[in-house]
């Protein structure tokens, strides 16, 4: 009967340990950077990013990966200077990690702290702002990262000798699922 | 002057008990800064947030990672510890009166890129993927350059050719015409090598207006290679006193239409549309 008691127990006690931990998984993502020249403003989007979130005693850590080469402005040519300033062929990868509370998936508005790691570089975004919406299990977030192409040491590319404007914003569309 | 006294006497009797009660009162957060292999990060900045009162306060762990925030009312505390080449970690705790809470930090990202199922192709670049990236870059800003400048011997040449090859044309208009021709095809061909030997960055598929581009050198190409042959054949006729006639007839038509060409596909990946 103790034994009885005992298996049963420690069966609740791992459930509930077990639940304490949970993770998110990125379904869907589009992110899309905008470049200024005096002749075009171009955008490009990429659908390639991968995220993670593990959430354990109250805090959520995520890391969200894009492979440099997957942004697509709709110029191949464009693509390859893009990547090739932005030295893509030496760090393939474009790595954002952030911490959040567990319990800031509650509010409609975030602010994260982001650890960009891009073009070799690491570079820190305070309290960005996203909105988020809840849909059923999932939950939707935009925000903009307003990125610089001086924050990672780049030199601004050129078209017909005049190079682009330096602000390089992320547009950030994401759908996270919530798996326990 | 005995009530002086006494307020004063009881002034330093408050003061003398204050501090040993503030710190009889007050809690205390220490702990150790590492990494996720156990390894002490040394210099890390520990912040603590009162989540109620707001009130803030930040030390510096030192050399062995060790942190020490004394003097903290008791309460629920958002913690944030940041080292250079690591994320920010935060986390909660709450301070219980006069007790020292130790909590060790952990800094490093929890997930990693092959948690997210990138395989290690994708995610490691090489120098050698770069340095052929920076040669591609450097030959089609080269032809880019170059080309622009032959813009300006190949419109001049179209000009000038209205002169060489009308009916009363002197010789000195031919030969200008045809030095300018010849200034246009050297840096047509000079261009036309950098983009040609630039290298191809395997996996890449050819889109958008460079596609334009590409495909007008298809006609522009074999015009320049074919307008000073039928210029020469011209520029012979008309010196021996000669009406242009046969295939130099072409000469200008071709000049024209690879001039456009090559107009066009300066255009093309100038203008968006």
């Amino acid at each position: 009967m103790k034994q009885k008691i005992l298996i049963t127990f420690l069966f609740l006690a791992l459930t509930t340990f077990a639940q304490t931990d949970s993770q998110w998984v990125l379904s869907q993502s589009t992110l899309t950077y905008h470049v200024s020249h005096p002749l075009h403003q171009t955008d490009g989007v990429s659908h390639a990013a991968r995220g993670k979130g593990v959430c354990h005693a109250g805090q959520c850590d995520f890391l969200i990966a894009v492979p440099v080469k997957s942004f697509d402005s709709g110029d191949s040519n464009r693509d390859l200077h893009m990547l090739q300033v932005t030295r893509g062929g030496e760090f393939p990868m474009v790595m954002v990690r952030t911490s959040l509370p567990e319990d800031a998936s509650a509010s409609t508005t975030i602010h994260a702290d982001l650890e960009v790691q891009f073009a070799g570089q690491a570079v820190e975004y305070k309290q960005v702002p996203f909105e988020q919406a809840k849909q059923g299990n999932e939950t939707k977030i935009s925000g903009t990262i307003p990125a610089t192409l001086s924050d990672f040491k780049i030199d601004p590319p050129s078209l017909l000798t005049i190079a682009v404007k330096n602000e390089i914003p992320v547009r950030v569309e994401m759908t996270w699922r919530r798996e326990k | 002057m005995k009530a002086t006294k006494l307020i004063l006497a009881a002034g330093i009797l408050m003061l003398l008990l204050s501090e040993p009660l503030r710190a009889q009162v007050a809690a205390k957060l220490a702990g150790t800064v590492t990494n996720q292999s156990g390894a002490v990060v040394p210099n890390a900045r520990v912040s603590v947030k009162n989540l109620v009162t707001g009130q803030s306060a930040e030390t510096q762990a030192d050399s062995a990672g060790l942190y020490n925030l004394p003097n903290l009312m008791p309460g629920d505390y958002e913690v944030s510890v940041s080292a250079e080449g690591f994320p920010t970690k935060v986390t909660k705790v709450t301070l219980t009166q006069g007790a020292t809470q130790t909590v060790n930090l952990t800094l490093g990202g929890v997930l990693s890129l092959e948690d997210l199922g990138f395989s290690q192709t994708q995610t490691q670049g090489s120098a050698q993927d770069q340095a052929r990236l920076d040669k591609r870059s450097h030959m089609l800003k080269v032809h880019q350059r170059i080309g622009l400048i032959a813009t300006a011997p190949i419109v001049a040449s179209v000009i000038t050719g209205v002169f060489a090859g009308g009916k009363s044309t002197s010789s000195t208009d031919r030969w200008t015409h045809l030095a300018l021709g010849s200034a246009a095809g050297d840096l047509y061909f000079l261009s036309a090598y950098y983009a040609i030997r630039a290298p191809r960055i395997p996996g890449t598929q050819t889109r958008g207006p460079i596609r334009l581009h590409k495909a007008l050198a298809w006609i522009h190409g074999p015009g320049m290679i074919l307008t000073p042959i039928l210029g020469a054949i011209a520029f012979n006729q008309k010196s021996n006193g000669e009406k242009v006639h046969g295939i130099a007839k072409a000469h200008g038509p071709v000049a024209i239409v690879t001039a456009s060409a090559y107009g066009a596909a300066i255009l093309a990946v100038s203008l968006k549309w």
